[in-house]
Order: C-alpha cells, then structure tokens, then sequence
C-alpha cells in the first residue's frame, strides 16, 4: 500500500484537523502494518518529520520490545475490530528518533475509512505519571515504616517506665534517696520520649489524613479546652478572654490540636505571671479573610529566633523552666498548612507571645 | 467475687507482668489466666473444638485482649468469640497500643465492649488497669447466668 501524497479521501481536510486537534500523539496505521498518518504532536514527541514516518512500519515507533500484548500485527488487530473499535489502554512503551525509548500509555481504536480499515494509535508519554506515582508510594511507605516503628518503640518505653515505677514503689527503701532520684529520672524521660514518639505519630497521621473540612466554632473550642486545662491546674489564676463565636471552615479534630497546642503553651508560658492573661480572637488580615490568635502576657521569646519555633525538638526555653518537647508548634504548622493557610508569631522577651494563623480563605467566614 | 476469672491475651512479657503487678496492687484478686497468642486463647475458650459443646470450657469474667498476637490476630479471636454462643456474651476490653482509628473501628465492629489504649506512663498504666478491674468486675453487673445458652 502507497502512503497517499495529498490529502485525497479517506484523508480530508476535516479528518485532519479532527487529527491535528487531538492532544496526543496519533499515529495511524494502516492493515499492512505501515504508518500512513500522523499528526504534529507525534512529530514532537518521536523526533521525526512526518514524511520520515510516512510508509514505515509502526515498529519504527512502537518498538517490538513490547510485552506480549503488543498488537504486533496490525492486520489482526484492524480485522479483529472491525465491528467493534474500541480503545485499548496498554502500557507500552515508544521509540524516538534517537533510538531512546519512554514509557507510553497506547489507546488503539480502528476506524473505518470506507476503503479499508485504518488503526488510530494514540501514544501518550506517561513518563512524568510514573514518576509522581513512585514518588507517591515511597512518601506511603516512608509514613507507615514511621507509624510502625514509633507504634513498637512504645512498647520497650512502657517496660522502662513499668519497671522504674516498679523499682520506685517497690524498692525505695533499699535503692535510698539518690537511687530513687535516678529512678525518677528514668520514669521522667520515659515520659518524654513517649511525647517524641507520639509526636512522629501524629506526623505520620496527620500527612495521611484527609481533610474532613466543616463548620467549626472556633470560639466553643478554645473555651472547652481553656476549662480543661483550668481542670487540670484548679490553683492557678489566668484570666481567659474568648471571642465567641468565631465560625471556620476546617477540620475539627485537626484544628481542635492546633488550639490545645496554642492554649496549652499559652498557659504554660504565663505561669510565672501574676496577672496571667491569655486570650483568643480574630483580627483583620491582609490575603485570607480571617486570622485567629492566641496571645498572653508571658515570657515571650527573642524574635530573633522566631524561625525556629515551628520547627520540630526546636526549644527557645530551657527544659527546666517549662517542659515540653519541642513539637506542639511544629504540629501546629503542619495541620494550619494542610488547610491551606500559615502560622507565625509576634513576641519580646518579657512581653508576651501572640500567635496567629489563618485557614485557607474559601469558605471560612 | 475472688471466683471469677480474668483472661488476659498478651504476647509481652513485659505487658503481662505489668499488668499483673497493676492487679495486685489494686488488689483485684482474681485469678487471671495469660494465654500468649490467639490460638492459645482460642484453645483455651474452646477446648476440644469441633467437638460440639465442649462442656466444661471456662467461662472469664473479663478478657484483656490485645490486638497484635502471633498465629492468630486478636481480631480474629474476636470474631470467633462473637461467632459463638458460648463466648458471645463475654465482656471483651482491647488492651493495645494501637490508636489507628481503623483497629477502634473494627474492634467496635467486631463487639468489643471497651477500647483502651496501653499507655506508656507507669502510674497511668497501673490506673488504667485498675479502673477496668474495678468496673468489669465490680461495678458492672454480668449477663445472667440463664443467659447463657449452654450453660
């Protein structure tokens, strides 16, 4: 079979600019094997012009290192469609001019030109799929290896802390007042380390998780959890201001972490505060259409380190004067940016802490 | 009270005389059995299995049940139980380190009666422990015994 010269039928104009119009690369095959059409995008994505393709067999650009389902024989596959054209999806791979290869997804459909039967190849270059799909299952696989492993470091931490305690209560009188003391060192990083592993816990989760975006008041949440920690701390005397209500758009247990974390720190960081005073609130932001904060009157921190403050096992105070871990804010970054929105802080040594974040501004009021 | 039995599925060593221990202490002196794994548990629950009836088989007040055990899941001891009569109506409590929502999920699912979370803190384990002692076998009132089909 001749390739035809011009653009005689079954080849019209509109048959060709149908074929030009289409985003992929075609390749159109006739029964005997032999390129006989191809549009612009093939030229690119082969590295031929068109007169070179025009007469060769397909193999030029399909190459026969195919798996097994490779339609090799064009014939059979155009006789085997005739009644039915159907595109086929088949992972298959294409050969440019210089000889390299790409992977390619191929969708085969057989068209009927009215003086024979021609095979449409659509060739797709899916290099740049298979890439974010490895991508994505090594960033899988990376999360569950650290669910896994923090879930069994809790087992060996529960027998450390488990046999301390037992050492405590049971063997105090024999272990005197300095064993004793190193005992409780041990039961007291245990605990710790428990909080770190929890933390990369809570990392792996909150990567994994989806957003289960609803109406949240914001304001209801912050008071729960200010009368929950007044609970756990009855003595102390901080005056709470809460603006109720402040409607968001967000996920509530998610958000429900990032005001714990927030409050929390607020309340641990006034403690030495006589005239203690935390508040929450909105205030007018620049690009999204709210911003909350969390702000108190105490220590503060030096701006000069503010960058690390969300930055995980990152602490501005010695453990000493106020425990932690270093990892509520860093949580608090992940699960604000996951909504879409940012977190930073405002402070002077002395001077109190004031910490705002946004949530992305679709839809929050 | 002291007659009731406690079963306590456990494959650590270091779980299971914690555990113990946090019994003691809260002086529940129930006796309580330790079965290391789920098929050990499941031949403890049915013995001499394919057998019918299996009368005599012991009847726990209480089952701690971990999750993650050798040659048979938890939740496969679970669902056994749960599949049979005999067993059906045994409080089962899932004492295990897992906080995936899924493993609470399908603990529920599969009629747990209660899910704890082992936690890490000794003291919090020692009152954790306690309080389903205290609730399971104290506080709460246990099915009739003409409830119990085969008994």
């Amino acid at each position: 079979m001749t390739p035809p010269a011009a653009l005689t039928p079954p080849y019209d104009g509109m048959f060709v600019a149908l074929l030009e119009a289409v985003p992929d690369a075609m390749v159109c095959i006739a029964a005997d094997g032999r390129v006989v059409l191809v549009n612009a995008q093939a030229e690119r994505l082969f590295g031929y012009e068109r007169t070179e393709l025009i007469g060769q067999p397909a193999e030029i650009v399909l190459p026969d290192t195919a798996p097994a389902e490779h339609p090799r024989h064009w014939a059979a596959y155009a006789a085997d469609l005739q009644y039915r054209p159907m595109g086929a999806g088949l992972a298959l791979a294409g050969r440019r001019r210089d000889a390299s290869t790409f992977p390619a997804e191929i969708s085969l459909s057989a068209i009927d030109t009215g003086e024979g039967i021609l095979v449409a190849a659509a060739v797709r270059d899916v290099t740049a799929q298979l890439r974010m799909k490895d991508l994505e299952r090594a960033s899988e696989s990376r999360e569950s290896f650290v669910y896994a492993v923090s879930h069994d470091l809790r087992a060996p931490l529960r027998a450390l802390s488990g046999y301390s305690g037992v050492l405590l209560e049971d063997y105090g009188g024999v272990l005197g007042e300095e064993g004793r003391g190193y005992a409780e060192r041990i039961v007291a990083v245990s605990e710790q380390m428990r909080q770190l592993i929890d933390y990369l816990l809570q990392v792996s989760q909150i990567s994994r998780a989806e957003l289960h975006r609803q109406p949240v008041d914001l304001g209801a949440e912050a008071a729960r959890i200010a009368e929950e920690i007044q609970r756990r701390e009855p003595d102390r005397r901080v005056r709470v201001t809460i603006q109720q209500p402040v409607q968001a758009w967000a996920d509530s247990g998610l958000i429900r972490t990032v005001l714990e974390n927030l409050l929390d720190n607020a309340w641990k960081f006034t403690s030495g505060q006589d005239d203690a005073s935390i508040e929450f609130g909105t205030a007018p932001s620049g690009d999204a259409a709210v911003c909350y904060y969390v702000r108190d009157n105490g220590v503060g921190f030096d701006p000069a380190y503010a960058g690390k403050l969300f930055q995980p096992f990152q602490r501005l105070h010695a453990s000493r004067d106020f425990p932690g871990t270093g990892t509520g804010l860093a949580s608090v970054r992940q699960i604000v940016e996951l909504h879409g929105g940012h977190v930073w802080a405002e402070g002077a040594v002395g001077a109190g802490a004031t910490f705002y974040f946004t949530l992305d501004g679709k839809e929050s009021a | 009270m002291t007659s009731q039995t406690i079963l306590l599925v456990e494959d650590n060593p270091d779980d299971e005389a914690l555990t113990l221990r946090a019994f003691e202490k809260s002086n529940i002196r129930n006796r309580v059995v330790v079965m290391r794994d789920g098929a050990e548990a499941l031949a403890y629950l049915f013995p001499g299995d394919g057998d019918g009836d299996g009368d005599g088989a012991p009847r726990p007040a209480l089952i701690l049940l971990d999750l993650n055990l050798p040659k048979v899941g938890g939740l496969e001891v679970l669902r056994r139980m749960r599949a049979d009569e005999r067993t059906q109506m045994i409080p089962v409590v899932v004492l295990t380190s897992s906080k995936l929502e899924e493993d609470i999920l399908v603990s529920y699912r599969n009629g747990a009666n209660a899910y704890v979370r082992k936690p890490v803190k000794f003291s919090d384990f020692t009152d954790a422990v306690k309080a389903l002692g205290v609730f399971w076998l104290l506080l709460n009132e246990p099915v009739p015994v003409s409830g119990r089909k085969s008994d």
